[in-house]
């Protein structure tokens, strides 16, 4: 006797876990990141590439996740939220692990060392940006007792103030990055110039890993409103 | 009239041969679908299951499927116009009973959600109208019947929402929902308690000649609704107790231990569903055997008024049984397993919602769908923004076979009918 018979074929399966590993994927990914750039700092160039690999990894596992979810949502699902949004949200995160593997990528490629003056400020800047995506991550995670409570307007505000963290955080990178760059502006003249394009394109690259994690929060909380 | 008096013992023991097969099917069927969702919670295991299946339906038949059983048996035909040929009703019913286990068989065979209530509508419906005549067909209530396909899973669903937005505005969207969880369960068993044996009481009763008397006026039956509601209300409150409570398990998801809780009740639940079903199910299997059973006892009369012998009530109890443990218990597992998506809470709605819902219908007389019903049940909590996704093709899927279950079911016992016809002559 096939399944299909019974009631239990109207249950599809949630993408509520899905969505959840990938972020977990997704921000793993954004902290190897974190190991990758002190390596680069301190010009070890083993374990940056070591940790190059695992990075570009998690980056192809994050994107099968994505196409196992994007497989598993006929339009013909009923779902608490609206699947375009649900999309979006997916796709939001996917791009911070895509834009992580890119400098991680162009970085090792170039063996790109930070002039001490802001070598510093980088790291901590990566390690802001870690924070923000863990914020992210936070609130993603809060989706299931978002569901328990059928979207309640109480657990609505919890999520709401996670996701005010995530802008606190992301805010602050938007300040250490202004500070990197005003620091690479006065020493511009004194490198060679092609580094200094790809020194703004790094710190660019990465203030983007945080705006991405802010958009996840924003568009997150449109998908609760459905 | 010679016809039945010569074949009197044949056509009976086709009457229960058939019967069983009917039956047979139910069991394999509908009953998993009915508790299959508290197998899978884990609150019972498949052997409690197959105990609750088979003391709940029996009471469910015995005590509030009087009306439904009277609807198969004789509301669906006009019996007018059987006085000439009381045979042609007997060679229907036993069509009937045959065409719908038939179809229900092939049927979930090849996978495809079925309903038994629609095919023995759609098989007597069939013979009667093709095999008989038009006019033979009692269409009003045919009318009526089909209505409530329609509006029964509505309601289900409607009351599915009143009830899970209560447990969220009472219990889980609260800021101690473990211990409001504890405090107002076994309100709400008391009132499915309460309703379920209220409604039993006021109409189902007057069907068992022993228990008349109970179900005669109003304040009686409230009483004794409030006393079976308490005691069921006790009941949980037990089990809600003995239930152990590991805190730790809420760090991870914080709603875990209240949905253990809930869990626990699906012991009630299942219950409440098993009742449900046998109040209205059984008839489908018992309606038309009683019916070739009356007429050929009274040697071809159509006697209206007969007492249904308990006989009747065992085979089909006992065939329901019969197919739970033969085959349903497969479905019963592979539902159990794959229902995950469907937590204790939900499905604590969701099937309050459908037996309340069932057994309002049995109170009616009319034979509707437990499968259906539940999923309007389950649509509803989904409507509410409860579940994380409902595959909306299935309910397409269950539409489709509606229109497909009542024509398959008519031409085959139609056929049967000219075939028993022919086997058995007509006077």
């Amino acid at each position: 006797m096939s399944n299909k018979g019974n009631i239990s074929s109207l249950f599809g399966k949630s993408p509520i876990s899905p969505l959840q590993q990938h972020m977990k994927k997704v921000h793993s990914c954004l902290k190897e990141f974190g190991v990758f750039a002190k390596a680069a700092n301190a010009e070890n160039w083993e374990q940056a590439q070591a940790a190059q690999i695992s990075i570009a990894h998690k980056e192809h596992k994050a994107d099968k996740l994505k196409k196992k979810l994007r497989m598993n949502l006929p339009s013909t699902f009923m779902m608490p939220f609206s699947r375009r949004d649900l999309l979006d949200v997916l796709l939001i995160q996917d791009s911070i692990a895509n834009i992580t593997k890119d400098l991680a990528g162009l970085m090792m490629s170039r063996h790109m060392v930070f002039p001490k003056e802001f070598a510093e400020d980088f790291i901590n800047l990566t390690g802001l940006c870690i924070k923000t995506s863990g914020a992210a991550l936070v609130a993603i995670n809060e989706l299931d007792e978002l569901l328990e409570t059928a979207f309640s307007s109480r657990q609505r505000k919890i999520v709401g103030q996670m996701i005010k963290k995530i802008n606190e955080l992301e805010h602050e990178t938007d300040i250490a990055q202004s500070e990197i760059r005003e620091k690479l502006f006065a020493l511009e003249s004194s490198l060679p110039p092609i580094d200094v394009m790809f020194y703004y394109r790094a710190i660019e690259w990465l203030g983007e890993t945080a705006d991405a994690a802010q958009k996840v929060g924003s568009r997150f909380e449109v998908m609760l409103t459905k | 009239m010679e016809i039945i008096l010569q074949n009197s013992d044949i056509l009976i023991m086709l009457g229960i041969g058939f019967g069983l097969f009917m039956a047979w099917g139910i069991g394999a069927n509908d009953v998993a679908n009915a508790m299959g969702t508290s197998v899978g919670s884990g609150a019972i295991t498949f052997k409690q299951a197959v105990v609750i299946a088979i003391i709940f339906e029996f009471a469910g038949a015995v005590l509030a499927g009087g009306e439904v059983t009277a609807t198969v048996r004789k509301g669906i035909l006009d019996s007018g116009s059987f006085v000439s040929n009381p045979e042609f009703l007997v060679y229907g019913m036993l069509a009937s009973l045959l065409a719908a286990a038939t179809w229900l068989l092939i049927a979930s065979s090849l996978g495809w959600p079925v309903s038994t209530t629609h095919s023995i509508v759609g098989a007597i419906v069939g013979f009667g109208a093709v095999g008989v005549g038009v006019d033979a067909v009692a269409w009003g209530k045919v009318y009526a019947i089909i209505a409530s396909w329609v509006v029964s899973p509505i309601i289900a669903g409607t009351l599915a929402i009143v009830i899970f937005k209560s447990l969220q505005s009472n219990i889980i969207d609260t800021e101690k929902p473990l211990e409001n969880a504890k405090k107002y369960l076994p309100f709400y068993v008391f009132f499915v308690g309460f309703i379920i044996s209220l409604v039993t009481l006021l109409k189902g009763l007057k069907h068992v000649e022993s228990l008349k008397h109970l179900g005669k006026d109003l304040p009686t039956s409230m009483m004794i609704a409030t006393i079976v509601g308490i005691l069921a209300a006790i009941l949980a409150a037990i089990i809600i107790r003995r239930i152990k409570i590991n805190p730790e398990d809420d760090s991870d998801f914080s709603y875990a231990n209240m949905e253990k809780l809930f869990g626990g009740l699906m012991i009630i639940t299942a219950c409440a569903m098993a009742f449900a079903h046998g109040s209205n199910d059984v008839a489908n299997a018992i309606g038309p055997l009683a019916a070739v059973y009356s007429i050929v006892e009274s040697g071809g009369e159509i006697v209206s008024k007969s007492a249904l012998p308990s006989w009747i009530l065992l085979v089909g109890g006992g065939g329901i049984v019969f197919g739970l443990t033969t085959f349903g218990y497969r479905v019963m597992k592979t539902i159990g397993k794959s229902i995950t998506e469907l937590t204790p809470s939900r499905g604590f709605a969701a099937e309050l919602a459908a037996a309340t819902t069932v057994v309002f219908a049995s109170y009616t007389g009319l034979p509707v769908s437990t499968t259906q019903v539940l999923v309007g049940a389950v649509l509803g909590v989904g409507i509410a923004r409860g579940l994380a996704s409902l595959n909306l093709r299935v309910v397409n899927r269950i539409f489709l076979s509606w229109i497909i279950t009542l024509p398959a079911g008519a031409i085959m016992s139609i056929l049967f009918f000219f075939t028993l016809k022919g086997i058995f002559g007509s006077s």
